[in-house]
């Protein structure tokens, strides 16, 4: 085991779980480069006065060694007593980030906060006591994960110090897989019915419509992104197959996803076939909900498919 | 389009890159720099000023998009300016001067390439080396308070990089030197003082006060200005205004016009005798002793002379010192801050002969004077080869009307001075009649030598006096009865310089602080600026001698006072506790009600363990405050094993453990058991509970708590 992950291990042991005070066994006090700076500084001023007899350089250096103990005890305090709570992200795709909500509540002001995740970092003061900070956490994979390890720190006040902490989640953050829109001819009739050809209307576009159904035009004359909507003769009855797809199973997938994403925004009913189970077909956002679900959690060796 | 980057309006110490130091910042360090500059500026070369103002200059354009980063080329050049300037005004880059200069011109051009905070700390970092070599100029009231001023605005920066807006920075940097300063003081106090560890550059001091020759003429420059040469105290008795003559330097080789000291070195080499003859270092004089008269206190100011003065002959110091034979005083190195000494000393000229002999002191080169000579002839002959009565005469001759005491007398410019003096201009002031009055005594055959030393000083009325350069004197010392014999022949012609120094003086006075024209001293006539530059000299004087001169002796005599008082304070209390008087029985009484509390409560503690340890009841009611407090309480209504085994649903490993209080409980209520079931159903519930929190506390440390408080687990049961 490397030492790295010893750390790890011995962090996530430390770690306190969100929605409790920050307690002070869980509060952890290092220098910082310009903490040993600052006792190196102590020291050179302390041989100074020794030095040249100099009693306002003893002051000094006393002076210097007392801030650096207060900075000690003040860094200390700005962190302690400190109840993180995490929002979790409405819903993350593979490949876009996952903007996590890290709420905390200090009951008196606090200043300076940093978080950290992996490279992800944010900064926060609460003058209130209360604040919310977002980190911009990366999803590369698809799939059910465990929240990072989540880093709560402060060099505040004078940065010799630094006052650090641990947070660890239990809960999940469910990555969908990322929307990959395929117009190649041969795939277009896995979801029959999906040429819909009666123009409807426009309405606002979101994130995951297919740029061919995005309204360029009024985009360029009035600057709002608008997508064609489309209404469909008779309701279809869509099944999605994985079956039907190509590709390796990340692929399939994705098309899945954006094809759920497509048919969601449509209006249409749709049920989801997958190795190991299958979705019934449904329609609504919580049809959507359910069957992204199912395609960030399906696993391609088909032990675990859809739940229903 | 005009855009605004230095940062008069954001209050941001990093612009939103949350690296690159915003232009208020900046400015920050930049005021941070100056104030820094200002404690050294009245020592140092003022173009400094204009390197800070330059490169501000730089940075000020560079953040408003005119100019480029400083790059390497232009850092260097930078530092070469600096180093040629300092060469240019210094000479040399190794004197203590030129190299404050360069670490001050680093810690300006540092501003060039100051992009991060990390740079910005760096800056403040330079900038607390920089206060602290201010130190080394001066550590005066002015200085500390300047020190004071730029330790709270750099302490500032650094709050300020670390984050938070420039307000909280303040309040939080005003914490932190309140904080701070108790454990400051305490290390001050404690912290033990050591001698230097190894021998650093020394600033070198300009010389103020006496030098070692003088001719006649030289010491009224010295009452041209009012610079401080010393102060002193005394313990116990207080000379009186006729005594306070410090004797410093003696001369005694004479060329016809100067009087030279002459160095013990010098008079070994040349008498070609062993050093030790002359000068011996020690804490005691080895030439006299004897029982002192004057307990004395130097404050010494810095000076590149060695000198060290002393009301009479020293006997001992509290220092290793050199004791030179004809009874004055040297230290081993001149004095690069302000230190303090104490000395004891006869108050009278030594009584030791000379080691290099009558015959130096007697010496005269041949041709020169030739009237004086003739005229310390007659008189000697005409007091029948008496001394007393030749020096009277020649004192006599000093009283009478055509010779007067100016403080501006016309210049000597013939190769027999002495002569010019006592036959034409005859007006002229302690060294013109100290070196007649030594040559005279020489012609007359009597070995004598000129003192230059100061007398007087201003009494403070606290007590101290200060000395300073007008205060300068010069005298004779004769050797007459087997000791030598101070003669001061301003006594005779100006009394009123002996009792009330040279400001007393009539005669010459425009030169009196001609180089001084803004010294508060002109303004001893009006009440209240006297009043208030005596208050001023008063707070300096305790301060320099209180905070300055706590060094070694100092701290370790405090040390010891506060170990006897702590000592007197256990002494009293102890003296006080076994029922002696009513103030004993009072803490006594108070003694016993204190520990009859402990007991009470430590008994409390035990009698609830106890009941616990037997009331079931007690213990489950406990348990489910305990759960309730974990947002896990019972429902209303709800029994409390219903309540347990409710929880043991979602309790995960802590489950079984739930259930089995529940189930002791139910037995240890309804069951009917013989007494040692009981016990050991009683003690089996309690290790169920003691495990049912442990197990459930990890477990809700790895949960985040649920919603909802009371109906924690209910999701689950329902």
């Amino acid at each position: 085991m490397t030492l790295a992950a010893l750390a790890e291990r011995w962090w996530r042991r430390v770690a306190i779980a969100p929605g409790t005070a920050l307690p002070q066994r869980r509060l952890f006090l290092l220098p910082t480069r310009f903490g040993l700076g600052w006792a190196l500084l102590f020291l050179l001023l302390l041989l100074f006065g020794i030095n040249y007899q100099n009693t306002l350089a003893y002051v000094l250096a006393f002076w210097l060694f007392g801030l650096g103990v207060v900075a000690l005890l003040r860094a200390w305090r700005n962190l302690l007593g400190i109840t993180p709570t995490l929002r979790l992200p409405h819903e993350v795709f593979a490949g876009g980030e996952a903007r996590l909500g890290v709420a905390l509540a200090g009951g008196r002001p606090r200043t300076a906060l940093e978080l950290h995740a992996g490279d992800a970092s944010a900064r926060i003061d609460l003058p209130e006591g209360q604040g919310e900070a977002i980190l911009a956490l990366p999803a590369p994979v698809r799939g059910e994960q465990r929240l990072p390890l989540l880093r709560l720190e402060t060099r505040w006040p004078l940065g010799v110090v630094r006052a650090l902490a641990w947070l660890e989640s239990d809960e999940r953050l469910l990555v969908y897989p990322r929307p990959q829109y395929d117009d190649e001819p041969e795939h277009r009739h896995a979801g029959e019915g999906l040429e819909a050809t009666d123009f409807a209307g426009l309405r606002r576009a979101q994130p995951g419509d297919s740029p061919a159904r995005l309204a360029w035009k009024q985009w360029s004359r009035t600057g709002v992104l608008a997508a064609k909507a489309f209404s469909l003769p008779p309701r279809q009855q869509l099944w999605l197959d994985y079956d039907a797809c190509r590709g390796d199973p990340e692929r399939r997938l994705s098309l899945l996803c954006a094809r759920v994403l497509a048919h969601h925004l449509a209006g249409d009913r749709y049920g989801l076939r997958l190795p190991g189970g299958t979705l019934p077909q449904g329609e609504g956002p919580h049809q959507r909900r359910q069957a992204l679900a199912a395609l960030a959690r399906f696993s391609p060796a088909g032990e675990r498919g859809a739940e229903r | 389009m005009k855009r605004r980057m230095t940062g008069s309006v954001g209050s941001e110490a990093v612009l939103a890159d949350g690296q690159t130091l915003s232009g208020a910042m900046l400015r920050q360090l930049f005021f941070g720099q100056c104030l820094v500059l200002a404690l050294h500026l009245a020592w140092m070369p003022t173009w400094l000023a204009a390197i800070a103002l330059l490169v501000a200059g730089y940075r000020y354009l560079q953040l408003r998009r005119r100019l480029r980063r400083a790059g390497v080329l232009l850092r260097l050049v930078g530092v070469g300016a600096l180093t040629g300037g300092l060469w240019l005004h210094y000479g040399t880059l190794g004197q203590m001067e030129a190299m404050i200069g360069l670490l001050l011109g680093v810690y300006l051009l540092k501003l060039l390439e100051t992009h991060t905070r990390r740079d910005g700390r760096v800056v403040v970092a330079i900038g607390l080396v920089a206060t602290t070599v201010a130190f080394l100029h001066d550590q005066g009231i002015p200085m500390a308070a300047g020190g004071l001023v730029v330790l709270a605005w750099l302490v500032h920066s650094l709050v300020w990089l670390s984050g938070g807006d420039p307000r909280r920075a303040w309040r939080e940097s005003a914490w932190l030197l309140l904080l701070s300063a108790p454990l400051m003081l305490m290390l001050f106090a404690v912290f033990p003082r050591l001698g230097p560890l190894w021998n650093l550059p020394q600033a070198d001091r300009a010389s103020t006060g006496l030098t070692d020759e003088i001719a006649p003429g030289d010491i009224a420059q010295l009452s041209r200005s009012d610079a401080r040469a010393f102060r002193a105290s005394f313990d116990g008795l207080e000379p009186a205004p006729a005594e306070r003559y410090w004797r410093v330097y003696t001369l005694s080789d004479f060329d016809g016009e100067r009087w030279r000291r002459t160095t013990p070195e010098r008079l070994a080499a040349t008498l070609g005798r062993p050093l030790g003859e002359f000068v011996v270092e020690g804490r005691r004089s080895p030439w006299l002793d004897g029982e002192p008269r004057f307990e004395t206190e130097l404050l010494l100011e810095p000076d590149s002379r060695p000198w060290r003065p002393s009301l009479g002959a020293p006997l001992a110091t509290d220092e290793s010192l050199r004791f030179l034979a004809d009874g004055t005083l040297e230290g081993t190195s001149p004095l690069a801050s302000r230190s303090l000494l104490r000395t004891s000393s006869s108050g009278r000229a030594p009584a030791n002969p000379d080691p290099a002999g009558p015959a130096w002191h007697a010496m005269l080169p041949a041709e020169s004077n030739p009237r004086t000579r003739e005229l310390a002839e007659r008189l000697w002959r005409e007091s029948g080869g008496e001394p007393r009565a030749f020096l009277a005469a020649v004192m006599a001759r000093f009283g009478e009307a055509p010779f007067r005491y100016t403080l501006s007398p016309p210049r000597l410019t013939s190769a027999n001075r002495v002569d010019e003096f006592l036959f034409e201009s005859r007006a002229g002031y302690c060294t013109h009649y100290a070196s007649a009055l030594a040559v005279m005594s020489r012609a007359a055959g009597l070995p004598s030598r000129v003192v230059a030393g100061f007398l007087g000083g201003e009494r403070h009325p606290d007590g101290h006096f200060t000395i300073r350069d007008y205060d300068a004197h010069a005298w004779v010392e004769v050797w007459l009865d087997g000791a030598w014999q101070r003669i001061d022949p301003t006594a005779a012609i100006a009394p009123e310089r002996i009792e009330e120094g040279p400001q007393a003086v009539g005669d010459g006075r425009e030169a009196f602080l001609a180089d001084a024209p803004f010294s508060p001293l002109r303004m001893r006539e009006v009440g209240w600026v006297n009043r208030l530059r005596l208050d001023w000299e008063r707070m300096e004087y305790r301060w320099q001698r209180g905070v300055i001169g706590y060094q070694r002796e100092a701290r370790n005599a405090l040390m010891a006072r506060v170990t006897a008082r702590l000592h007197a304070l256990w002494d009293w209390l102890v003296g006080l506790v076994p029922g002696r008087g009513w103030l004993g029985g009072m803490l006594g009484l108070l003694t016993a009600a204190g520990a009859a509390a402990g007991l009470a409560g430590l008994l409390r503690l035990v009698w609830r363990h106890h009941r616990e340890g037997r009331d079931e009841a007690l213990r489950i009611h406990r348990l489910q405050n305990w759960l309730a407090r974990r947002g896990l309480g019972p429902w209303p209504g709800e029994s409390p094993s219903a309540h347990l085994r409710r929880v043991a649903v979602d309790a995960g490993d802590a489950g079984p453990a739930l259930r089995d209080c529940a189930h002791h409980l139910e037995r240890l209520r309804y069951a009917s058991m013989d007494q040692k079931e009981r016990r050991e159903r009683t003690r089996q519930l309690s290790r169920r509970v003691a495990e049912v929190r442990s197990r459930l506390r990890r477990r809700l440390r790895r949960l985040p708590r649920r919603e909802g408080g009371g109906a924690g687990a209910g999701g689950v049961a329902s």
